[in-house]
Order: C-alpha cells, then structure tokens, then sequence
C-alpha cells in the first residue's frame, strides 16, 4: 500500500500543531480518514489538496466550539490591534533608525512559532496553508469549505492574532511596558 | 477610480499581500500607495513580518518507521471493516 504525499501531510501537521507526536497522530488519522472517503474523491489527481483538506479539517474541527475560539467581542477588539502603531507609540528603540525592522529582529525563533501556535485553529490552519503552500484565497474556500469573505476575515484576524501575541512576548521579555490586549 | 482613504487601504494591505486583489481594488490601492508614504510603510511592515513568520515555521522531518505505523493502522482499520457484518 503506497501512502501518497506522506512527506507533505506530515509535514503540514507539524506547522499546524508544533508538536511531532501529535503531527504523527493527525496524519495516521488523516489517512484513516482518507481510505474511509476514498470512494468519495471525485478527481483522482487531486489527492494531495484532498488529503490537506482532511488534515485542515481535523485540526479546526478538533477544537471547534471549545474555548479556544475567539468569541465575537474579542474579535472585534482583535481588528483593531496594530502591531506596527503600537511599535511607533512605545518606541521601545529609541536609538533604532529602523525601528519596526529592529523590533522584529529581536524575536527568536521559538517566540515566532509560540505566537504562532498560541492562536485559534480558524485562524492558523487558513495562515499556514498560505504561509507553506502559497494557496488563493479560491482555493481556500474550496478546501476550508467557507465563502471568500470568511478566508479573507481569517487570514486578517490571524494576522492581528499573531501581532497581538508578539507584542505580549515583548511584554513578557521587558522590550515594551505596556500591555493591553 | 475611487480613492482610498488610508483606513480603507489598511484593510485591503492583507489581500494585497496575499496576492488576492485585482482589477479596481487593486488600482485603487496602488494609486493610494503611490501618494502615502505611512502606508507604504505599513506594507513593507506587514510583508517583512510574513517573511519572518514563513521563515521560522517549524520544519518537520520525517520520524522513522511513520509509514509502518500509518500502514499498521490502516491495514487493522481494513480488517475491522471486513469483520463487520
């Protein structure tokens, strides 16, 4: 039995979960899954973006209606998060001639990936896969099951999410003194 | 062409970068760029961020013996199915 696209779907679960074991688990589960709906493909040759859609599914799905979705009044708060102003407003290097550019360069690797992971699935799975796998916002919504407008939403609060979580680091480490979220 | 305000931009800098305008949106934006020099750094902010992102997302190589274990699965969830009446 050949296990077409292995290397990828593990791949993707790794940058979904951050985790090897449990990236290992979500792809035995993916093509558990996948032989189970078989039957069900229609194009034959699209057996890699059917198999990241059953990954991407499993991974919102797994925590959907937990606490771990953002509600509406947090979301609304979300959009108006600016990383960038809130970098101008502190001007946490005030010797920096790039102060933005210097800002970012102080995170390490492990910071980025937190951050990252640290935000809801709705918003990370659309990220990642435009992140890893250069997919159109078309593609998205084929693969996400959701109109445009919602990938376009997402992609934009998890943008917001990550920043606000970077700038919580940077709290966290002494570069900025204030934090509200 | 309607010209943007910079609010209205800003909410369009995502799909830009993302590659998702095109046609009037997309003109409208590059027209505001042209003139707005704030803006302009706002992009190259949020392009330098999604470089640092896609840069240090986690790599993953491949554990020994996945394939086995995928297949061990797979191959018990075939014999399940052909038990089941």
């Amino acid at each position: 039995m050949t296990l077409p696209h292995l290397r990828s779907v593990y791949r993707l679960a790794v940058r979904l979960v951050g985790d090897v074991t449990a990236a290992e688990d979500l792809t035995q589960e993916t093509y558990l899954k996948a032989m189970q709906a078989f039957p069900s493909l229609r194009d034959r040759a699209r057996v890699g973006p059917w198999l990241f859609q059953i990954l991407s599914r499993l991974v919102v799905d797994r925590h959907r209606g937990s606490a771990h979705e953002v509600p509406l009044d947090e979301s609304v708060d979300l959009d108006r998060f600016s990383l960038y102003d809130r970098i101008a407003e502190e001007d946490p290097f005030p010797y920096s001639e790039k102060l933005h550019d210097g800002f970012l360069a102080q995170f390490q690797d492990e910071d980025v990936r937190r951050a990252l992971l640290s935000i809801p699935e709705v918003y990370r799975v659309p990220l990642v896969l435009v992140y890893t796998e250069e997919m159109s916002y078309r593609e998205l919504a084929e693969l996400l099951a959701c109109p445009l407008g919602t990938v376009m939403s997402r992609l934009h609060r998890g943008r917001k999410a990550v920043e606000r979580a970077l700038w919580e680091c940077a709290h966290r480490r002494g570069w900025v003194v204030e934090w509200t979220p | 062409m309607k010209r943007l305000s910079c609010e209205e931009a800003i909410r369009e800098l995502v799909a830009y970068l993302d590659g998702a305008l095109s046609d009037e949106p997309l003109n409208a934006l590059e027209a505001h760029l042209q003139v707005c020099l704030e803006c302009c750094d706002r992009l190259k902010f949020s392009r330098q961020l999604d470089s640092v992102i896609k840069a240090r997302l986690a790599e993953g190589t491949l554990p020994d013996g996945i394939e086995d274990r995928v297949r061990a699965r797979l191959s018990a969830l075939a014999i399940g199915g052909m038990a089941e009446p």
